[in-house]
This record gives structure tokens, sequence and C-alpha cells, in this order.
């Protein structure tokens, strides 16, 4: 095959522009550490990474939510914490009213005392977190109780999405913890009874307390049993907290296999290519200076 | 019998051939690094013999011809390389722009802003009350929707940017093509008066080349020496000293058309930059589909979106189903993403309770909303947005990056065919200097028989007179 100039040196130029592009691959890599820089550098990873990042931005959705559900299930367990001991505290002033030993001064003593453990539960039920009622249901504007422990909130209870197909309800409605009265427009039972027991302590109704002291009991339990409920779900949450870090780390590594560049092999790859552009550049300081004219005299 | 004076004038001739052969030489010298050369070689031919009674003498050498030397497939083959080339050229130049658009590599693109707004009603159902919350929905939804917008303008840029090549490039074939049909007419005239036509049809091969990087083109010699040139569907393009131009008229859509004598031939043009730009434009996976995709997504989201707000309450307790979210095209999906925006302002028109007053707290319109986002959407073939996002930036890439792989090919390829043609046309400076060498000893070895008939002859002159 004839071989004349003309082609060396386009094909050497052809060649210095592939090797250089290789080397400028190269340094991209290398400098962002990642092998997917544009889509078409590989465009199922670039689809991937699309949903990888959306999946990402759900599950640091997610872990706010659940820290924000955290935020308000803390603030009504606390408050239905304070709630429990009132009621204790009631039942025992009630215990010592029944005693039958007290005078009239002092069993007006202990029913005043009653009086404000109920404003100091009925306070608690009207708790908020960040402005909003906790136990009013969703109507979270609404004050729930007023000073009688009339319920003004509704039976709903908000979910909030928390991971994929999972959700946590947000607390519980005032009515389902302090019992929600047989005829409506009442207060709410835990504060009828604490009103009965005020006013048979005044009254000195031996025989009445102690079946007062026995509904308020009723009602305390009712307030364990419903707290527990919110232990359950901060337990849960804490868990789901835990997983979407999991998660999320998962996400970035799958990222990092995505679009990561092997940093040993980047390296390796970028001084191949530097050597074979030296190679080229030497050849074409080389190439092609002799020919037969120079030898023709 | 052979006499003094035809030795003497075979000698001559032989002086005037190597002459001219040396001129060849020289030429092809001159011109080793002139594009499109080929090299031409000298025809010697020895002359008609005469013969006298039983004895046939030589009558030396004739420069019979100058020839240039080319191989006709391997022109084809070059020209069809260079189609081939300038159109992924073209293509790869506009793809790669709309790729810049949703380079989901380095962030930018649609994700983003997508997911930010379905988090912002995710965030929201965690208190519905809280104004703040409310307000964010409202700006993260005028991100998404400029996000949109701008993706769509950028299409747009491409998509004017091709409708502006489109008649420059058929500027140009036009140019080319009518100093193609005056060359014919020289090669032709050439031809026929028997001179050698070898440089003009390099010129016009080297036009023809350059013809090729803009638009696909068949290519058929006549005897005559003029070619025929018609575009790969058959269109016109030149024939014999006639050149027919194409012409571009902009149709009711806004894009340029391209038109050969009266006949639109846009979708039927192949090769060349302008092939390149006509696919990028309107190929199945070029601009204006990508705007139809895009059209698509911003219109399910917003008509989804609008949709779920409409079945709740906003902030004041009303029925939300006079409060579409987005504003959105009246008549269907085209040109959503360029005109989508956020139509409410108040924060307290986001539907985030599905339950009437007093449930101000309600969320769970908030919930539907942000959970629209897993939702396959009616529009996009059974996927949620994420997904046909996702799947049209891989498909972005699938042809950037095919592109992109045909692209090394076919300039390895054009290489390779034009190796082939240096090859065979190109001047070799060794070649040239060994002819230079051969040339010049048959030169002297001519003007040394010259020498000696004329030392012979004067010999004869003094023959007899003694000395």
């Amino acid at each position: 095959m004839r071989v004349v100039p003309s082609e060396m040196y386009s094909e050497l130029l052809s060649n210095l522009q592939s090797v250089r592009q290789n080397v400028n691959q190269d340094v991209v890599e290398a400098s962002t550490g990642r092998s997917v820089n544009s889509l078409s550098d590989n465009p199922m990873a670039a689809g991937q990474l699309v949903i990888s990042n959306a999946q990402i931005a759900q599950v640091d959705e997610f872990s706010y939510s659940v820290s924000t559900v955290q935020g308000s299930l803390n603030t009504a367990d606390s408050a239905l914490n304070s709630v429990v001991s009132s009621l204790t505290q009631a039942i025992s002033v009630g215990t010592e009213a029944a005693g039958g030993t007290l005078s009239t001064s002092e069993l007006q003593a202990l029913g005043v005392q009653v009086d404000q453990i109920q404003q100091q539960i009925i306070g608690l039920a009207n708790t908020t977190y960040q402005g909003n009622y906790v136990f009013a249901g969703t109507a979270v504007s609404t004050q729930p109780y007023d000073a009688t422990g009339v319920y003004a909130g509704n039976m709903s209870v908000n979910n909030v999405a928390v991971g994929q197909g999972q959700t946590a309800s947000l607390g519980l409605a005032g009515s389902t913890i302090f019992g929600a009265p047989a005829v409506a427009g009442q207060p709410d039972l835990t504060f009828q009874y604490l009103t009965q027991l005020s006013t048979d302590i005044k009254a000195n109704n031996q025989n009445a307390i102690a079946t007062d002291i026995t509904n308020v009991q009723s009602a305390l339990n009712n307030v364990i049993a419903q707290r527990s409920s919110y232990g359950d779900t901060l337990q849960q949450l804490n868990a789901d907290g835990t997983n979407l870090s999991q998660e999320k780390l998962t996400l970035q590594e799958y990222q990092t296999t995505l679009i990561g560049a092997d940093e040993a092999q980047v390296a390796t790859d970028l001084s191949q290519s530097e050597t074979t552009l030296q190679a080229a550049i030497a050849a074409a300081s080389q190439v092609s200076q002799e020919s037969l004219i120079n030898y023709l005299k | 019998m052979g006499s003094l004076t035809g030795t003497l004038s075979i000698a001559a001739q032989a002086l005037e051939a190597d002459q001219g052969a040396l001129q060849v030489t020289s030429n092809n010298i001159a011109n080793a690094n002139t594009p499109g050369y080929s090299r031409q070689v000298a025809v010697f031919e020895s002359a008609p013999t005469v013969t006298e009674g039983d004895l046939t003498f030589g009558e030396g050498v004739t420069l019979a011809q100058i020839q240039g030397i080319r191989d006709n497939v391997v022109e084809l083959g070059v020209q069809q390389g260079l189609a081939q080339q300038g159109q992924v050229n073209a293509y790869l130049g506009s793809m790669n722009q709309v790729q810049s658009l949703f380079n989901e590599a380095q962030g930018a693109g649609l994700q983003t802003p997508l997911s930010n707004f379905f988090a912002a009603f995710q965030n929201l159902s965690t208190d519905p009350t809280d104004t703040s919350l409310r307000q964010a929905v409202i700006s993260a939804g005028q991100t998404l929707a400029s996000a949109f917008n701008q993706a769509s303008s950028g299409l747009s840029q491409v998509q004017s940017a091709l409708n502006q090549a489109i008649p420059q490039a058929v500027g140009q074939i036009n140019q080319l093509t009518s100093q193609i049909a005056q060359l014919n007419g020289e090669v032709q005239s050439a031809q026929n008066s028997g001179a050698d036509p070898s440089q003009l049809i390099d010129q016009r091969n080297n036009l023809i080349e350059q013809l090729s990087g803009l638009v696909g083109v068949n290519n058929i010699t006549a005897s005559d020496g003029t070619v025929t040139l018609t575009t790969s569907d058959g269109a016109l393009l030149v024939a014999g000293q006639k050149s027919y131009n194409l012409t571009t008229a902009t149709g009711t859509s806004g894009n340029v058309d391209v038109f050969s004598q009266g006949a639109d031939v846009t979708q039927n043009l192949t090769g060349g930059s302008l092939g390149g730009y006509i696919q990028a434009r309107d190929g199945s996976n070029g601009v204006i589909a990508a705007e139809q995709s895009l059209d698509q997504l911003a219109y399910s989201v917003g008509t989804a979106v609008n949709g779920q707000q409409e079945l709740g309450y906003d902030g004041n307790g009303n029925l939300a189903t006079n409060e579409p979210f987005f504003t959105l095209p009246a008549n269907g999906s085209a040109n959503a993403a360029a005109t989508i925006s956020v139509a409410i302002t108040d924060p307290s028109q986001i539907a985030a309770s599905s339950a009437p007053p007093p449930a101000t707290g309600d969320n769970g319109n908030a919930l539907a909303l942000a959970n629209l986002e897993n939702q396959a959407l009616p529009g996009l073939g059974g996927q949620s947005a994420i997904s046909y996002y996702s799947d049209f930036v891989a498909n972005v890439g699938t042809e950037v990056s095919q592109a992109t792989n045909e692209q090394t090919a076919q300039n390895l390829v054009v290489q390779q065919l034009q190796n082939q043609k240096a090859s065979i046309s190109g001047v070799s400076l060794d070649e040239e200097s060994a002819n230079l060498i051969q040339y010049q000893t048959a030169y002297s070895a001519a003007a040394r028989v010259v020498n000696v008939i004329s030392e012979i002859a004067q010999t004869a002159l003094t023959l007899g007179q003694g000395g």
C-alpha cells in the first residue's frame, strides 16, 4: 500500500485527538469523583439516579414527618403523664375524704382541691404543640375543652406518612382519652366524675364518694390505657427513624455504585492515557522528517 | 534503413517526453498538500514503428497522456461517509444541548423541583394550619412551574436554532450545486476538446465532498464526464450544466421546511448537516418529541394536582372546587410545560383538609396530594411522574450515547476511506523523488544521444576530407 504524507498527518491528528479525549474523560472522572457526568455517559444509571434521588428526597421527607410527629406525640405524652399524676392525686384526696373522720371545713378544702385538680387536667387537655391543640382531633385550632370539660374538638385524627405506605396517627382525640359523655354537650366522663367527687366530698356524702373514687379510678385506667398507644407509636417512630436513616444510607451507597468513579481505576486509566498521549506526541514530532527528497543532490 | 536525422528526432522526442514527465512530477510535488488533488502520472507510449524492408524500426517515445489517478468507488465511499458523518455531527450537536438541559448527573433538571413540590405537601400534612408550610407549597409549586418553563424554553431555543440552521445549510447547498453544475460544463468541454479534465474533476469532487457534508447525495457520472446529483430520495440537485435549488419556507407550526421544485422533501432528506438538523428537530427522539414529553409531564402533574386540590377544603373551610392549584392550557397538553404556572397566591387557598370545618387541622387532602408523587398519573402511560421523567432522562442519554458511538465509528470510517483515497490519489514525495531521478536520468541519456548523433554527424560531414 502506498503511504502518503497527507494521510499520515491526518491519521496522526485524529489519533492525538482521540487520546486527548480519553485523557480529558479520565481527568473529569478523577476530578468529580463520578463516572457519570452527563446522561450519555451511562443513560440507565442516569435514569436510576433520578429515581433514587427522588427516593432519597422522600426518605428525608418521611424523616421530617417522623420528627414532627415525635415532637407532637412527646408533648401529648408528657401532658398525659401529668394527667395520670393529677388523677392519682384526686383519688388519694377522695380516699382521704372517705375516712368519715374529717370536719366540714376540712372536707370543703378537699373538695376545692379536687376542683383545682380538675382545672389542672382541663389545662393539660388543652395542651398545644406549635400552636395546635394536641387533643382536639383535627380541629386543632379550636380549644378542645371549656372550663367545665365539655369537648369542642372532633373525633378524627390525622395520619402522617412516615414511610412508603406507612402512616402514624398524630395522637388521639380528647374524648377518646377522657371518655365521651353519654349525652352530647355534657362534659367528658373524667370531668363529670371529678365534678361529682368534688360535690360529694363537699357534701360529705360518704356512700357516693366511694362510688366516685371507683369512677375516677376507671377514668384513670382509661387514660393510662390510651396513653400506652402514644408510647407504642413513639417506639414505632424511633424504629422508623432508624430505618429511614438506614434506607437513606443504602440509597446513597446505591448511588455511589451507580455513578461513582472507581478512584483507583480512574487514576490508573489517567496515567495510562497520559503515557499514551506522550507517546503519540513523541511519534508526531518524529514522523516523516525523512523522505527521498533529502537525499537528492 | 535508419538515418541519423531519424535517430536525432527520436532523441529530441525523448527529451520532450521526459521534460513533460518532469513537469508532471513537479506539479505533483507542488500540489502535495492541495485538498482533493489527485496525483497525475505521465503515460509514455512508444511511437508507431516504421518498417523498411525486413526491418522494423522503433520511432521513439511520446508522452501519450497525463492521467489523474483516482478510484471512483472509493470516492463515492468517502462522499457517503462524509454525509453520514455530517448528519451525526449535527444531530449530536443539538442533542447534546438537549441533554445538558436535563443533566441530572450534575443536579440539573426536574427531579429536584418535582420531589420538592410533593415534599412540600408532605410537610404540610404534618401541620396543615401552619401558614409558612402552606406558603412553602406555593413556592415549591412556583419553582416546579418555572423549572418546566425553563426546560421548555431551553428546548425551544434548540428548536429555533435548528430552524435557523436549516435555511443556512440550504443556502450553502445551492451555492455548491451551482458551482458543481458549472464545473460539469467545463469538464464536458475539456473532455470534448481532448484536454485533460483531471484537475477539474478534482475540484468537482472536492465540492461534492463538501456538499455531502451538508446533505446526502446520489452521484451518477455520465459518459460525457458530467455528474448528476440527487438527494438520497431522488430530488434533483444537479443535472448536466443546470443546478436545481432547494428552497425553504416556514410552515404553520413555525418550523422551516425544505422544498425541491415545489415539493416538500423535508422528511425525505437524510445525510449531511441538513439531515442531522432535521433528525434533531423532527426525529422520534428529537427536540419536538422531547417538548411533547415534557408537555405531557407538566400537564399530567398539573391536572392531577388540580383534581385532588379541588376535592379538598381550603384553609378557610371552603370546598376548593374553583381553586385550581396550577394554570394549565385549556385544550390539552400542548404548550403545557411552557405555560404552566401556579394559580393560587393566597396560602389559605391550598386545600389541605379533606373534611369540612371545624376540622381546620385535617390533613387528608394534603396527604393525598403528597401521595400523587408515587401514583401512576393519567397520560403518563401508567407511570408516576418521577418514573416517567426517569425514562425520559434515560432516553435522552441513550440517544446521545448512541449518537456519540456512531460519531466515533463514522469518524473512523471516514478516516479510513480518506486514507484509502489518499493512498490511491495522494502525492508521495518518495515516489515523486524517485520519478524525478528517473526522468532526470532519462533526460540526460537522451541528451547524451543527441550529443553522440551530433558527433557522428560531424564525422559524416567531414567524411572523405582526409585529415
